[in-house]
């Protein structure tokens, strides 16, 4: 009798207010354990970069939903903008569209030109990038890095390391794609450096992001550089990931601790980082092996194009097809030899 | 009774979810409380047998997804929150409005320091005070969400 009883509570399962399974420790230790191993394998190894990017696939209809309301919101904003204000914005463009057609006409001679030197120098051609236009869908939510988000992706041939630029200047890089949109790193990012060259004098330096707001810094150069506040940052090109001489930054403040042998040099990004949609989304250049070397030396008294950013209007003009980029040249001096970057006299 | 409580489980975390995702820019990023955890932390602090640290954990993933930063960041920090939110459910039923307040306040905090903690160890500069303003307006609207009549656990003692 007593047995059974012994039997029959051993039996019976614990009330449901206890049944908790394992105890709440067991769990944490078990999926601490869990995100570390995620974590290491994430950074360390790529094997989930192709699991993210179907999630990725999964999450876009939630996606679209959650841009709807801001969607509409800007459809609506349109819907009742004023009559005067659309003048006025009809005037300005048509303005702009005539001062961008005089530089492009001189941009096409200056082209064909350079083209003609080039085949009488049988130096290198010079490097076609396509490029496709994008917009940005959201920026990312990730307040540590700065990241936005843009709609066009790895079904629109787009590839990690393509160069972001917009009307005004560079902004930064494709650092992951995924089917249909990528994520772009800004340059204030504290991960990315780009390769500058000063306008005024063809100073090389590297800028690199300074992660929290929004500006550049340019570290490395000596307390007596010249560089002066106002300067004008282009891209050097060196890279083959960026066109030549496309806007970067300004710089804005100039610090020489006696402490330190560097300056510290604050720059501004010239791009609208923070509230442009439209952007330009440039391949990588293919690389060529240069056929011959002393000749593409030639190149080195090109002066610094101006930042006028040819390319971002230019591909900005038609964004009816994106998914057939727009071709276009951008004079590039990425596959120079080496030798390039040290014969400039008036570097330092 | 179980089946309808799961479902709004799974669709009160679509939603937050939902708007994780919404364009946040600017001051708004700044400020926009962390949906997901909030939601978490309730259903945890209200239906125990339901959602548990793995649940957390799991969302937390989702998360790592949104963000697109290395995966299991989010998920380690909501786990660790989900643990200190669990081993106190209990005693939650003894305290008043404001204890419960503070209460969320520090969990939601808590996630934040894990995440700060794992992000310093990736090597990013350490950001300002500014970092921890999402914990209190996620507290606000914890307080928006009592005051409009959500009941967080602390009259559940009957039920």
């Amino acid at each position: 009798m007593v047995r059974g009883f012994h039997q029959n509570l051993e039996q019976q399962q614990a009330p449901a207010f206890f049944a908790r399974g394992p105890s709440p420790f067991a769990r944490l230790v078990f999926f601490a354990a869990l995100s570390l191993a995620l974590m290491a394998t994430d950074s360390r190894l790529k094997y989930l970069t192709t699991v993210r990017e179907n999630l990725m696939v999964l999450l876009h209809p939630l996606q679209v939903i959650a841009n709807s309301p801001s969607r509409l919101y800007n459809y609506a904003g349109e819907y009742f903008s004023t009559h005067h204000y659309l003048l006025n914005e009809n005037e300005r463009l048509k303005k702009q569209s005539l001062q961008q057609q005089i530089t492009l006409q001189r941009l096409k001679t200056l082209t064909l030109e350079n083209a003609n030197l080039r085949d009488l120098l049988q130096a290198n051609k010079s490097m076609t990038e396509r490029s496709t236009l994008g917009e940005i869908v959201h920026v990312g939510r990730d307040s540590f890095s700065k990241k936005v988000v843009v709609n066009r992706g790895s079904n629109h041939q787009i590839i990690a390391g393509a160069a972001v630029v917009d009307a005004t200047g560079v902004i930064g890089q494709v650092t992951r794609t995924y089917p249909s949109s990528s994520e772009v790193t800004l340059i204030t990012d504290k991960s990315l450096a780009i390769p500058v060259q000063l306008e005024r004098n063809g100073l090389r330096a590297i800028a690199f992001g300074h992660g929290r707001d929004n500006t550049l810094d340019l570290p490395y150069l000596p307390a007596n550089v010249d560089i002066k506040r106002g300067d004008k940052l282009v891209t050097s090109g060196i890279d083959g990931i960026y066109p030549v001489g496309l806007a970067v930054a300004t710089v804005a403040e100039i610090k020489s601790t006696p402490d330190s042998p560097f300056a510290r040099i604050v720059c501004v990004p010239t791009g609208g980082i923070e509230n442009h949609r439209q952007v330009l989304l440039v391949s990588i250049p293919q690389t060529e092996i240069p056929v011959n070397e002393e000749k593409s030396a030639v190149d080195k008294k090109k002066p610094a194009k101006p930042a006028n950013s040819q390319p971002a209007r230019q591909g900005a003009s038609t964004p009816a097809r994106p998914q057939q980029p727009v071709e276009q040249a951008v004079v590039n001096t990425a596959n120079k030899p080496p030798v390039n970057v040290t014969s400039k006299p008036h570097a330092q | 009774m179980h089946n309808s409580k799961l479902k709004s489980i799974y669709l009160s975390l679509l939603v937050a979810f939902i708007f994780l995702l919404f364009p946040w820019s600017g001051l708004a990023l700044k400020l926009r409380p962390d949906f997901m955890l909030l939601v978490i932390i309730f259903w945890l602090l209200r239906a125990p047998n339901q959602c548990n640290v793995g649940t957390a954990w799991f969302v937390g993933l989702c998360v790592d997804l949104a963000t697109g930063g290395t995966f299991g960041q989010y998920a380690l920090a909501y786990t660790v929150t989900a643990f200190f939110a669990v081993i106190y459910q209990r005693r939650l039923v003894l305290f008043n409005a404001t204890q419960q307040l503070v209460y969320v306040f520090l969990l939601l905090l808590i996630s934040q320091i894990v995440l700060l903690i794992l992000k310093t160890f990736a090597g990013t500069e350490s950001p300002d005070w500014g970092y921890f303003l999402p914990s209190l307006t996620g507290t606000l609207l914890w307080q928006i969400a009592v005051t409009l009549g959500l009941n967080t656990g602390r009259l559940s003692r009957g039920s």
